[in-house]
């Protein structure tokens, strides 16, 4: 069993009546979107998009209105079908899954968050939080019980028999994200979860959920169209553009290598201040060129992963560079004032 | 940045559109058009060409809505001149008058012979002769009225085309700046000049104005512009070959048909034995008592006055025959009804076949369907029953449809999302979201019903309607009234009731 617990290969979804035919011609030819759009009338969804998700890693899918991402984690759970291509959740085809088993799987290993909740309005919370276990025929005390301790997990004890137009936006969706986690899933999808609420409220809850998900080591595909929240909350973070994936890639990656000027375009905005470590500005401590001299007696030290932030804290006590060093306690590098406020500004 | 964009934005041409729109005479359009565009308060101006020759100016520039309402008030103004002037108004009661004038002569001289000749009936000679000769009198006052009223007609005529003039000149350009406005928002909005529109406004104009003067004008008339040369064989061979469709299924189905009475007569009985053979008390004490669970004291209130009313006035066992009937409709109407309308929300060829189905069950008059249900099921209860399910089943499947389409779909693919199968999906999902909107079907459906009753006591379906019916033929006023107000209680008593049912949140929260 390898450790990658979602899977996708070359997955294509095109929408319109003609669909098939235009994912023939696609693949035959090579179409691009416009020419799909004119010949058939058919819009491109999801264009080629491979990636692989490890166990108990949060993925970020990152893109704006129209990009598809909502689509994409749809295929995921098979709410909708893959025009092309695979998708393997904890090593099962998706679309080779009888109706039976789709449910079971649906019910049992996927859990979902929705962004606009989707919580049955004529259910208690309890009876809400508890919908996959009833669906999987589970009897009512246990049904219960796991609904009580899920609603424990989201810190909502005490509004189990409520209803849920009776709470907070953010209240209802941290039923959302109790149901998710009721049936103790393996993979949860959530499609912009926190993108409808007020910005307090949404980082409230992207804290809690980074707290609870460290917790429960829940493999994790996270759909946001807010980089900042992406990188909150991602291992990896995947940008997405009109159905193509364009960049995968660590928080820090993408904010300093962005792969084309979308990306970019997206990052100016973002500080970079703590995604950006020493290793990543420093100049090598070896390199004859070093415009600088080194005092290595007098030297204030940092480790070659302490983030921009810490060495400016760090670097106002001085005035002498910086040094890096490794894990091992070596001298690697040296970062003086200029070097840090290059860094900062984001050249290198 | 901005200062580029407001300078572009003002260096827009704002008369390139207008010409392209209007083609030609750009030039007096483009003022006036700006001038609306630009006053704050009414911009009057005047189309001189747009009064002279209102329609076939909106026909020219493709303004049709400009061009009926024209053409028609233009047609009345011209019906009426032309009735003042040209029309014999008047001339027929003259003709009548000459004729008395003739036959009381007539009368007279008879009149006299008999008198010389010593006759009896003289005197009654000269009473017809005086009564024709004031009916005359009558007929020529009456001739000279006509005519006055037609050259009445004739001015009236002449100022409403005058005042129609004025107002096409004064409205033309304010009407054609609206279409413009549209024009550019949708550019399939007719515009510029088109002498093909012109001529097919023409044409129209052609084929309406001499048919219909003539036909208001002339005093004699050509028959086929008053009759439509219809043909009755046509007519006699489709009814009879529907009277034999009839005939044949009412003997092959007999069974069929008979099966279906078996099956409702049975449900009836069972209803009726339950709310008749009861002692009254007890129903009574019952149906207040459920009022009073479903829909609170006041609901309890008003059924215990109705009831005592049914009571009182003798109407007991009438009414809960009438309910009973009501009831087993209502009843069959709920459990085929639902259902339908379940499948027709969830299928779209069903959904096709079922709506055309529902608007023909709702719309034809229900004595129409009376006959065939006479035909094939005789007269009685089961058939009343049958008529009052036909009249009755559209709404609680038009609601129990529209309430499964309003589920918000985000909720249907929670529910998929975490493996919901599609009977759970509708029993624990779809149902309880659609619910209010089913009530309100069943609720309509019932009263509905309801109103049936009398025209289904036409085929022998006994209950208060036989007393509507019975006080319609006697000419009963007070009987009719009193047995309506029965009607009338048992409705308020059931829409109360089920109105409860709508609301048990508020009473929980």
């Amino acid at each position: 069993m390898t450790t990658d617990v979602i899977q996708l290969e070359n997955v294509w979804k095109i929408f319109g009546d003609r669909a098939e035919e235009a994912m023939q011609a696609v693949k035959s030819e090579g179409l691009d979107k416009a020419t799909v759009l004119e010949r058939f009338g058919c819009v491109v969804g999801i264009a080629d998009v491979s990636f692989k998700v490890a166990r108990s890693e949060i993925f970020c899918i990152m893109g704006l209105s129209g990009s598809g991402k909502s689509t994409l984690i749809r295929h995921l759970n098979r709410l909708i079908e893959p025009s092309a291509g695979l998708v393997k959740v904890l090593d099962q085809d998706m679309s080779a899954l009888t109706p039976n088993a789709l449910r079971e799987t649906r019910a049992k290993d996927i859990g979902m968050v929705f962004q606009h909740m989707a919580l049955l309005p004529h259910r208690t919370v309890a009876d809400n939080v508890a919908f996959p276990l009833e669906v999987q025929g589970l009897p009512k005390a246990e049904r219960w019980e796991t609904s009580m301790h899920a609603l424990s997990l989201v810190n909502l004890t005490g509004y189990e028999y409520r209803l849920p137009h009776q709470l907070s936006g953010g209240m209802q969706q941290r039923v959302g994200l109790a149901r998710a986690l009721a049936s103790d899933p393996e993979v949860l999808l959530m499609d912009e979860p926190f993108s409808a609420l007020d910005p307090l409220i949404r980082h409230e809850l992207q804290n809690q959920f980074v707290q609870l998900t460290k917790n429960l080591q829940k493999t994790t595909v996270f759909i946001t169209h807010d980089l900042d929240e992406a990188i909150r909350i991602g291992d990896r973070i995947a940008i997405m553009k009109d159905g193509c994936l364009i960049q995968i890639g660590t928080p820090e990656e993408i904010v300093m290598q962005p792969a084309d000027d979308y990306v970019a375009d997206f990052v100016k905005g973002i500080s970079n201040l703590k995604l950006i470590n020493a290793h990543s500005i420093m100049l090598a401590i070896n390199d004859t060129t070093l415009p600088i001299s080194i005092d290595k007696t007098a030297a204030l030290r940092a480790d070659e992963n302490t983030s921009l932030e810490a060495l400016i804290d760090l670097s106002v006590t001085t005035t002498l560079p910086i040094i890096v060093t490794n894990d091992a306690g070596q001298d690697i590098g040296v970062i003086s004032k200029d070097t840090l406020l290059k860094g900062i500004k984001g050249e290198e | 940045m901005n200062t580029q964009q407001t300078a572009s934005l003002n260096q827009v041409d704002y008369t390139q559109p207008i010409q392209h729109f209007t083609q030609r005479q750009s030039r007096y359009y483009q003022g006036h058009f700006t001038k609306i565009q630009t006053d704050t308060r009414l911009h009057i101006s005047f189309n001189f060409f747009a009064a002279l020759f209102g329609p076939l100016w909106a026909a020219s520039r493709s303004v049709w809505g400009f061009f009926w309402v024209s053409a028609i008030a233009i047609l009345i103004s011209s019906i009426l001149l032309g009735q003042g002037i040209w029309g014999e108004a008047g001339g027929g009661k003259l003709a009548q008058a000459d004729r008395l004038f003739a036959k009381s002569q007539e009368m007279a001289t008879k009149g006299q012979a008999a008198l010389n000749n010593g006759e009896a009936n003289a005197k009654a000679f000269f009473r017809n002769s005086d009564n024709l000769r004031r009916a005359a009198e009558k007929a020529v006052l009456a001739a000279e009225e006509n005519a006055k009223g037609a050259s009445q007609n004739a001015i009236y005529g002449g100022l409403l085309l005058f005042i129609i003039f004025l107002i096409q000149g004064f409205t033309a350009n304010a009407v054609y700046e609206k279409q413009y406005c549209r024009w550019r928002q949708d550019p399939e909005v007719g515009s510029g000049f088109h002498i093909k529109a012109l001529i097919c406004g023409i044409a129209i104009l052609a084929f309406i104005y001499p048919l219909t003067l003539y036909r208001f004008i002339s005093a004699e008339q050509i028959s086929w512009l008053v009759e439509f040369p219809s043909d009755k064989t046509i007519f006699n061979t489709t009814a009879n070959w529907l009277n034999s469709m009839f005939d044949f299924l009412a003997l092959n189905g007999a069974n069929f048909f008979d099966a279906i009475t078996q099956v409702i007569n049975l449900f009836l009985d069972a209803i009726e034995t339950l709310l008749v053979g009861t002692p009254w008390p007890v129903i009574m004490m019952l149906i207040v008592f459920t009022s009073w669970r479903i829909s609170g004291y006041k609901a309890a209130f008003y059924t215990a006055i109705a009831l005592s009313y049914l009571a009182f006035f003798g109407y007991w066992e009438k009414s809960m025959a009438t309910i009973s009937l009501l009831g087993a409709a209502a009843v069959i109407c709920v459990v085929v009804g639902v259902p339908l309308g379940v499948l027709c929300a969830k299928n779209k060829t069903i959904d096709s076949i079922t709506k055309p189905a529902l608007d023909f069950m709702q719309t034809m008059p229900a004595f129409v369907y009376l006959i065939p249900i006479i035909a094939f099921f005789g007269t009685g209860k089961p058939p009343g029953v049958l008529a009052t399910i036909i009249f009755g089943m559209p709404p609680v499947v038009r609601l129990t449809t529209l309430g499964i389409q309003q589920v918000p779909a985000s909720i249907v693919e929670g529910a998929l999302a975490f493996g919901c199968s599609r009977k759970k999906l509708l029993l624990d999902v779809e149902l309880p979201l659609a619910k209010e909107s089913i009530l309100a079907g069943i609720n309509q459906t019932i009263l509905m019903c309801l109103s049936m009753v009398v025209i289904a006591s036409l085929i022998g379906a006994e209950g208060l309607g036989t007393d509507v019916l019975q006080a319609l033929q006697f000419a009963a006023k007070g009987q009719g009234l009193l047995a309506g107000l029965a009607i009338l209680f048992c409705a308020i008593m059931i829409d109360r009731i089920i109105q409860g049912l709508f609301k048990p949140k508020e009473k929980t929260e």
